[in-house]
């Protein structure tokens, strides 16, 4: 008899993971809350270059035959007895079960945030709130703009500089760059928190004229005020706040409740990516707590890397990373770095652009799979070196 | 990120290379409150200037740095929050 897999999420890990397993082995089922497939990456398009590509597609359409495909959110998953609940009142079984539940953004962690985003927009949370961001930038004639992370974790971690030079490139074409400050705020010690990257961002960003706030960690925001204030104490007022909100993992009832930590996300095992304590049970993507980027490229390997452990091959994850990086006028880099090679210094150039354009145009078939051919021989030239252990 | 007694968390980072650990201290550090002892486990040789310049410009304290050879184990008091 088939072993039944039960899939919660039908975000882009879910999906892969999906369409990557035996068919004739396994029964495949994705619990997805939402059957609109979303490009989040092309949320940077709509909210800073006005674009308006097509970020959604059915669900439906990217899953195999082979997958029963169920609309319904999880509301509860209880791993002892290896049941998991859904708001429409279903009570599904698995043989193995994979959490691939993503995390949304939260701006009620930040008092004052929810009413200034509600006003402004962002580029993290759906294409909606991206499109009021560019009604904003569009029509801006001058003052301060601040852009930041509000918390430590980001989904898609290169995305805060990317934010502040691709507004650098159009206040610049807009012809309303002289008279805009432009201010990043960070909670790190540097604009980007990998070295590496660090050292090819920073010299960028002094050259395009972009102040930067390090330690700066988002305490509250006055909207009547217009001015953000971090716990370090340092104030900051603003004409357009482009605040990137905090995240959470999705609101699940877990047994037990130890499984996921503070923000929500399952504490799974870096390596096998199995989830605390659990032999049946994995975690993938953004919904995990894996000390790697939150990143669409993440939850690729990561599904890819289950597979192969269902499949009974001996697979493990690596913590590779492979994040592109927009640095403004047709310029990009990659962020690519493991568990166990540091991130490495990548000079932006027009090639790593075209390449990043490339891999949007390729996204909704690399959640069919049917490219794999090409993105494993691409890890492969990619992939990063670990420095030798000094004696 | 876990709790190992009152008001002491312990952040294990080793291998975070990307963002990195200074990514876990800052979570930590939103999360503490003023007497917590956050200890930091990191196997990043970038961790030891970025703490000094965080417990700078934070005005906390640094118990402790010690390179372990596996691991280097940093122990930071929250004196400012």
């Amino acid at each position: 008899m088939a072993e039944q897999v039960l899939i919660v999420g039908g975000g882009d890990g879910g999906t892969i993971l999906a369409n990557s397993l035996d068919r004739r082995r396994f029964d495949v089922t994705v619990l997805a809350a939402s059957l609109a497939h979303t490009f989040q990456r092309g949320f940077l398009d709509v909210a800073l270059r006005g674009r308006r590509p097509r970020l959604v597609r059915d669900e439906g359409r990217l899953v195999g035959s082979h997958v029963r495909l169920v609309h319904d959110r999880a509301t509860a998953i209880d791993l002892n007895a290896g049941v998991v609940a859904t708001a429409g009142g279903a009570r599904l079984e698995y043989d193995h079960l994979v959490i691939a539940t993503g995390m949304t953004t939260d701006p009620s962690q930040i008092p004052g945030l929810t009413e200034v985003n509600a006003r402004f927009g962002d580029y993290h949370t759906d294409i909606a709130q991206a499109k009021k961001l560019w009604a904003h930038l569009d029509t801006f004639n001058g003052g301060t703009i601040a852009l930041g992370q509000s918390s430590p974790i980001c989904k898609c971690p290169p995305s805060p500089v990317e934010g502040i030079l691709l507004i650098d490139e159009l206040l610049r074409a807009h012809g309303t760059r002289e008279r805009t400050r432009l201010v990043f705020f960070t909670p790190y010690p540097r604009p980007y928190p990998a070295e590496g990257i660090n050292d090819v961002v920073a010299p960028i960003l002094e050259q395009r004229g972009v102040e930067v706030l390090p330690f700066f960690d988002v305490d509250k925001i006055d909207p009547e005020a217009s001015t953000i204030t971090s716990i370090e104490g340092d104030e900051l007022h603003y004409d357009l706040p482009v605040v990137i909100p905090p995240f959470v993992g999705a609101d699940i009832a877990y047994e037990p409740g130890d499984v996921v930590d503070e923000g929500r996300f399952v504490i799974t095992d870096k390596e096998s990516l199995r989830v605390k304590g659990s032999d049946t049970a994995f975690a993938i993507g953004d919904a995990s707590n894996l000390p790697t980027s939150k990143a669409g490229v993440g939850a690729h390997l990561q599904a890819k890397v289950v597979a192969k452990t269902l499949a009974g091959k001996r697979a493990t994850f690596d913590g590779r990373t492979n994040c592109s990086l927009d640095v403004g006028h047709g310029r990009a880099t990659y962020v690519i770095g493991s568990y166990q090679a540091p991130v490495a210094r990548a000079a932006p150039n027009r090639l790593k652009y075209v390449m990043e354009w490339l891999l949007g145009r390729f996204f909704w078939m690399s959640l069919k799979g049917t490219i794999d051919p090409v993105f494993d021989i691409y890890f492969k030239v990619t992939e990063p070196k670990a420095p030798k252990r000094q004696q | 990120m876990q709790q190992t007694g009152s008001g002491r968390t312990l952040v294990d980072s080793r291998g975070s290379s990307c963002p990195g650990p200074i990514t876990d201290l800052a979570l930590a550090y939103r999360r503490s409150k003023r007497g917590d002892v956050i200890e930091l486990w990191a196997t990043d040789p970038g961790v030891k200037p970025d703490l000094q310049a965080w417990a700078s410009k934070t005005r906390n304290e640094i118990v402790s740095i010690d390179d372990q050879g596996d691991k280097i184990v940093a122990v930071l008091k929250i004196v400012n929050r």
